[in-house]
C-alpha cells in the first residue's frame, strides 16, 4: 500500500495526498474544511479544485488511510467527516520525509548559487 | 448492492456523493456571502467553482462503489478469518463431537471419491487413441451372437468397404520370450500392418510395421509395448536389436508409447500376422479381432451398408462356410467400457446415498450441539448480529468440518482405492488406473462443500431463526425447543431410515444371490483337493506319445505321494482354467449335418479323477487302467450329453465319433462305456454343459496342440490341505508347475469373476466337427483362455473334409456366446492371463526321461 511519489506529472496528485493527510492529522474534518484549511494555509497559493479533491479523498479511503463517518457540522448540518486511520497516519510520515528528501534535492540543484 | 448496504450499515452511494457535494457547495456559498456577495451570485459562483457537477458525480460515484466493494470483501475475509479460529477452537472443545462428525463425513466422501476415481478411470477418462469416436469393432455374428471374424471374411471386407479409413485385424497369442534372461510367456497380438494406424496410435520409438513386412517369410519383426520393454528390456535403446520370441531371432523395430498399454496385462508385444495366400481364402475358422476407423463424413449405416454388400456376396459364394455370414459393427468405446459403466456407476450410487446418510446423520449432530448453543447465539443476536450474519458462521462451521472430513477422505480413499482393485473381477479396464488425482481431489472438494451445505444449512437457518425469535428469553434456558425443529430432525430420521433401507435391500439381494451361488451343488466335491499346472514346452514334448507318458507318470508319481487319497491330470479343471469342446456326432444320427452336431466340453483325464474329483459315475463305469491305446476307443459322457444324444435311450455301448479322424476318412468313433454326474465347469451359476471325457491312454495326438500340452493334477488328500504340498517332488527339473493352490481358492477366486460375470453359452459350426477342438489351439492360435473369463474360444483344427489337411497348428477360434464377442477381447484377455500365469507357486516336477 505504501506508495512514493513519483517524480513526474504524478506529482501534484500525490503531492495533494499529503496535503490532505497533513490536513487531517490535527483532527476529523469535511471536505470543504480540507479544502479551505489548505488555501488558507498555502495563502491562496494553492487552490484546491473539488473535481480533485473528492476523489482524492474517496480514493484514500479505499486505501483505508483515512476513514469517513457522518456528523453534525459546526453550523448544525450532517456532513461528511474524514479523519486519519493508523495507516494514513504511516503514510503521511512517510510521504513527508520524501517531500522533504525530494524538495532538498531540486533545492540543491535550483538554489545553488 | 442495496442488500450489501443494508447489511453494512452504509447509506446508498449515490446518495452520499450527492448530500456531500450538496454540503460543499453549501458551505461555500456561506463563506461567498460573507464577504459580501448576495445569495444568488454566491451559489451561482459556488456552483462555477465546483465544476462538471455530473462528471464529479459520476466519478465519486465509480470510486464509492468500488471503496465499498473493496471493503465489504475485506470485512468478510475478516469476519471468515474469524468464524473459522472461532469454528476451530470450538471444535477443539468438543473433541468428540469433532472426531464423530469428521469421521462419519470422511467415511462418506472417502468411499464416494474412491468409486468416483473408478468411474473415472474406466468409464469417463478419454481412451488414449486418435478419435476413439470414429473407433468400431467389426465383427460377425453367427446365430444372432457376436463372433470373431475369419481371415477370409476380414480380407474380403477390407478390400470391399470405402466408408472406413481402413479395417486392422487381430489375433491373440502367446509368445515365448527367450533371450538373454529367463525364458517368459506373454500375451501380444499377430496384427495386419495398418493395425496402430487404424487404432490411432504412433510408436513411441522406431515405427510400426510396413506392409512389405506383413508378408510371409518377412514377417521377423516385432513392435514392443512400454510395458514391455520397461519391464523387461529396462527401457534401454532397443530398436534395430535382435531378439528372441518363439525360438526365432525377430529384429525390434517399434516401441510403443506408455498411453497404448490400455489396460495393465493387455498385448505386450506385436507381430505381422503376415496372411498367407491359403489362409486368406479361409472362410470358416473365426479368430481375428478386427478394428475400423470409421472415414471422415462416413455414417455408420454406409459402413454397415457396404458390409452388408460383401456380406450377400460370401453368403453366395461360400455357403457352407460363410453362409450365415452378418458383419456387426460395435462403438470401440462402448466395447471397451462394457458393462462395466452401468455397474460403476451403481456403486457409485450406493456410495452416494451411503454419503447421503453420513450427512444426515452429521446434520442431526449439529441439530443436536445447536440446542446447546442456544443461548450464544442469543448472545450474538443480541450483539447486533443479523441472521445472515449467524447463518454464515454456522454454515463456515459444517464447511470447516466438511473439509477437514475431506482431507481425511482422501486418505481413506488410497486405501479404498486399493481395495477397490483387489476386490474387483480381472478384466475391468484401466480400474488398476483409478487412484487420487487432480480430478478425484476437484470430486472430493466439490462434495465436501455440497455435504457442507447439505447438512449444515438446515441446522444452521434454524438455530438463527429459533435464536431471533426466542431471544435471551429462552436462550438464557439453553433450549430452543420448537415444532419446526422436531419436524426437521423427525424428517431427516425418516430420510435417512429411507435411504439405509434401500441400501440394506440392495445389499440384502446381493448376499441372497451370493448365498444362493454358494449352495448350488457344482456337481464336484472341491474340499480337500489339491490341484497345479503343469505345462510342457512343446519345443522338447512335441512328440504326442512324450507328452501323454509324462503326465501319465506325473499321475502316478503323485498317485504315490504321501497322503495323497486319489489323484489324477485333467486337461480341464472344473471351475478352473482350461478347457475346450468338440463337436460330437453320435452313430446313430447318420450323415453329417451341422445342425447335428453336438458341441460339448472335452476332459483329458487320468482313472482316478472321478474319485479324486468326487464327480459320481451315474451309469456304466469309469475308465481304468486296461483302457488302453489301441484298444477300445471309450468315452463317458455327462448326463447332460447323454439326455441330449440319447434321449430315451439307454448310452452305455453307443457309439459317438469325434476329435480325429480315422484311417478312411469317417470320424473315429468312441465307444460309450459310462455316464458321469454333470459338472457346473462354468460355475456355479450356468447350467451344466454337455461333456464327455476322453483317457489319457487314448487322447487323440492333435489333443496335445489343443490344450497346448498343458494339464493339470488334482489330489485328493487324506487330511484338510492348507498349503500346497508337495507338488513340486524330489529334484529339480525342466518341467514348470504354477498354480499350485486349494481347489477351494481356486473356486473361490472363480466364484468371484462369476458372481460379475453373465454366464457364457458355447456354439461352435465348422465343417472339420471332428476336430473341432477348443481353446488352447495349437501354436498358430492363441493358446489356453479360461473359460473363467467369460471368454471362450472354441476352435477347430482346419482340417477338413473337402479341404487336404495342413497342418493341426491352424485351429481356429470362434468364440461365441452370449458375453461380449471375442473382438475387443485383447482389453479382456487380462482375465486368461490371470489365469494363465498367476503363479503362485514355482516349482518343477522331475522330467520323465
Amino acid at each position: 500500500m505504501d506508495r512514493t511519489l513519483p517524480p513526474s506529472t504524478e506529482l501534484l496528485h500525490g503531492t495533494l495526498d499529503a496535503l490532505i493527510l497533513k490536513t487531517l492529522a490535527s483532527g476529523r474534518r469535511h471536505g470543504y474544511a480540507i479544502a479551505q484549511v489548505i488555501e488558507e494555509a498555502t495563502g491562496e497559493a494553492i487552490v484546491v479544485e473539488e473535481g480533485s479533491l473528492y476523489p482524492a479523498l474517496y480514493r484514500m479511503e479505499r486505501k483505508e488511510w483515512i476513514e469517513a463517518e457522518w456528523g453534525v457540522s459546526e453550523l448544525g448540518r450532517r456532513a461528511k467527516f474524514y479523519r486519519l486511520t493508523p495507516r494514513g497516519r504511516r503514510q503521511l510520515a512517510a510521504q513527508t520525509a520524501e517531500w522533504a528528501r525530494f524538495s532538498a534535492a531540486i533545492s540543491r540543484v535550483l538554489l545553488a548559487t | 448492492m442495496r442488500f450489501f448496504n443494508r447489511v453494512f450499515w452504509r447509506p446508498d452511494v449515490d446518495d452520499e456523493v450527492d448530500e456531500e457535494l450538496a454540503f460543499h457547495v453549501e458551505m461555500r456559498t456561506r463563506e461567498l456571502v460573507a464577504r459580501g456577495l448576495t445569495v444568488d451570485a454566491a451559489r451561482r459562483e459556488a456552483e462555477r467553482r465546483l465544476g462538471d457537477r455530473a462528471r464529479i458525480r459520476t466519478t465519486l460515484r465509480r470510486l464509492g462503489t468500488g471503496r465499498n466493494r473493496h471493503m465489504q470483501r475485506a470485512q468478510y475475509l475478516n469476519e471468515l478469518r474469524q468464524d473459522i479460529g472461532f469454528t476451530i477452537r470450538q471444535l477443539l472443545k468438543n473433541p468428540g463431537f469433532a472426531a464423530i462428525a469428521v469421521l462419519t463425513l470422511a467415511l462418506g466422501i472417502g468411499g464416494t471419491t474412491a468409486i468416483f476415481s473408478a468411474v473415472y478411470a474406466v468409464v469417463l477418462r478419454p481412451i488414449p487413441l486418435f478419435e476413439p469416436e470414429r473407433l468400431f469393432v467389426v465383427g460377425e455374428t453367427f446365430q444372432g451372437l457376436p463372433s470373431s471374424m475369419s481371415v477370409g471374411n476380414y480380407v474380403d471386407a477390407n478390400a470391399g468397404v470405402t466408408a472406413f479409413e481402413g479395417l486392422a485385424a487381430e489375433q491373440f497369442a502367446n509368445f515365448n520370450l527367450s533371450d538373454a534372461g529367463s525364458a517368459e510367456r506373454v500375451i501380444g497380438g499377430r496384427v495386419t500392418a495398418n493395425y496402430f494406424d487404424v487404432l490411432g496410435a504412433r510408436p513411441l520409438a522406431g515405427r510400426v510395421f510396413t506392409p512389405d513386412e506383413d508378408q510371409p517369410g518377412r514377417d521377423l519383426v516385432v513392435v514392443l509395448s512400454h510395458r514391455l520393454w520397461v519391464r523387461r528390456f529396462g527401457g534401454r535403446p532397443i530398436v534395430g536389436t535382435s531378439i528372441r520370441i518363439n525360438g526365432r531371432n525377430s529384429v525390434v523395430s517399434g516401441v510403443m508409447t506408455a498411453a497404448f498399454d490400455l489396460t495393465s496385462d493387455g498385448e505386450e508385444l506385436w507381430v505381422p500376422i503376415a496372411f498367407t495366400a491359403e489362409r486368406k481364402a479361409m472362410h470358416d475358422e473365426h479368430y481375428l479381432s478386427v478394428y475400423g476407423r470409421l472415414a471422415r463424413g462416413a455414417s455408420i449405416q454406409q459402413a454397415l451398408q457396404q458390409l452388408e454388400a460383401v456380406a450377400v456376396r460370401l453368403r453366395h459364394d461360400f455357403p457352407r462356410d460363410a453362409g450365415e455370414l452378418r458383419y456387426s459393427m460395435q462403438s470401440f468405446r462402448e466395447q471397451f467400457v462394457g458393462s462395466y459403466r452401468s455397474r460403476l456407476f451403481i456403486l457409485l450410487g450406493a456410495v452416494g446415498l451411503v454419503l447421503l446418510i453420513a450427512c444426515g446423520n452429521v446434520a442431526n449432530l449439529l441439530l443436536a450441539r445447536g440446542a446447546a448453543r442456544g443461548r450464544e447465539i442469543a448472545v450474538r443476536t443480541a450483539l447486533g448480529a443479523g441472521r445472515g450474519r449467524i447463518v454464515r458462521q454456522l454454515l463456515t462451521e459444517s464447511t470447516v468440518l466438511a473439509l477437514t472430513a475431506a482431507a481425511a477422505g482422501l486418505v481413506l480413499a488410497q486405501w479404498f482405492i486399493t481395495g477397490v482393485v483387489a476386490a474387483s473381477p480381472p478384466g475391468v479396464p484401466r480400474l488398476e488406473q483409478a487412484r487420487v488425482d487432480p480430478v478425484a481431489l476437484g470430486f472430493a472438494l466439490a462434495i465436501a462443500i455440497a455435504c457442507s451445505i447439505l447438512c449444515g444449512l438446515a441446522p444452521a437457518l434454524r438455530l438463527a431463526r429459533s435464536a431471533i425469535q426466542t431471544g435471551l428469553r429462552e436462550g438464557g434456558r439453553g433450549s430452543t425447543r420448537g415444532g419446526f425443529r422436531d419436524r426437521l430432525r423427525a424428517s431427516l430420521i425418516a430420510a435417512e431410515v429411507a435411504l439405509s433401507l434401500l441400501l440394506l435391500v440392495g445389499a440384502g439381494l446381493l448376499i441372497r444371490s451370493a448365498l444362493a451361488l454358494q449352495q448350488v451343488n457344482p456337481g464336484f466335491d472341491p474340499h480337500g483337493v489339491l490341484s497345479a499346472r503343469i505345462a510342457l514346452p512343446q519345443t522338447s514334448y512335441g512328440d504326442p506319445a512324450r507328452a501323454r507318458d509324462t503326465f501319465q507318470r506325473l499321475a502316478d508319481d503323485v498317485a504315490h505321494a504321501p497322503g495323497v487319497a486319489h489323484s489324477a491330470v485333467t486337461s480341464y479343471a472344473a471351475m478352473g482354467p482350461g478347457g475346450g469342446s468338440n463337436g460330437l456326432l453320435t452313430e446313430d444320427a447318420g450323415a453329417f449335418d451341422l445342425r447335428k452336431l453336438i458341441q460339448s466340453q472335452l476332459r483329458i483325464i487320468t482313472p482316478d479323477f472321478f474319485a479324486a474329483m468326487r464327480i459320481p459315475i451315474v451309469k456304466g463305469r469309469a475308465f481304468t487302467a486296461d483302457d488302453r491305446r489301441g484298444g477300445l476307443n471309450v468315452m463317458i459322457v455327462s448326463q447332460t450329453l447323454a439326455a441330449r444324444a440319447f434321449p430315451g435311450l439307454n448310452p452305455i455301448g453307443k457309439r459317438i465319433g469325434c476329435c480325429e479322424q480315422g484311417a478312411d476318412g469317417t470320424p473315429s468313433y468312441k465307444v460309450v462305456v459310462g455316464v458321469a454326474g454333470d459338472v457346473r465347469s462354468r460355475g456355479p451359476a450356468t447350467p451344466p454343459n454337455p461333456e464327455f471325457y476322453l483317457p489319457l491312454t487314448q487322447a487323440p495326438d492333435a489333443a496335445w496342440d489343443w490344450i497346448g500340452r498343458t494339464m493339470y493334477i488334482v489330489a485328493r488328500t487324506d487330511g484338510h490341505p492348507q498349503a500346497p504340498p508337495r507338488c513340486a517332488p524330489r529334484s529339480p527339473g525342466s518341467i514348470r508347475t504354477s498354480r499350485c493352490s486349494t481347489y477351494d481358492r481356486w473356486i473361490s477366486a472363480s466364484r468371484r469373476r462369476w458372481r460379475r460375470r453373465g454366464s457364457t453359452r458355447s456354439c461352435c459350426r465348422s465343417s472339420a466337427w471332428w476336430d473341432c477342438c477348443s481353446p488352447p489351439a495349437a501354436s498358430t492360435a492363441s493358446s489356453r483362455t479360461s473359460s473363467a473369463s467369460g471368454l471362450r474360444r472354441l476352435a477347430s483344427a482346419s482340417r477338413s473334409a473337402h479341404r487336404p489337411a495342413p497342418s493341426y497348428g491352424s485351429c481356429c477360434a470362434r468364440r461365441c456366446g452370449r458375453s461380449r464377442s471375442v473382438l475387443v477381447s485383447a482389453w479382456r484377455l487380462r482375465s486368461a492371463r490371470a489365469a494363465c500365469s498367476a503363479v503362485s507357486c514355482s516349482t518343477s516336477v522331475r522330467p520323465t526321461p
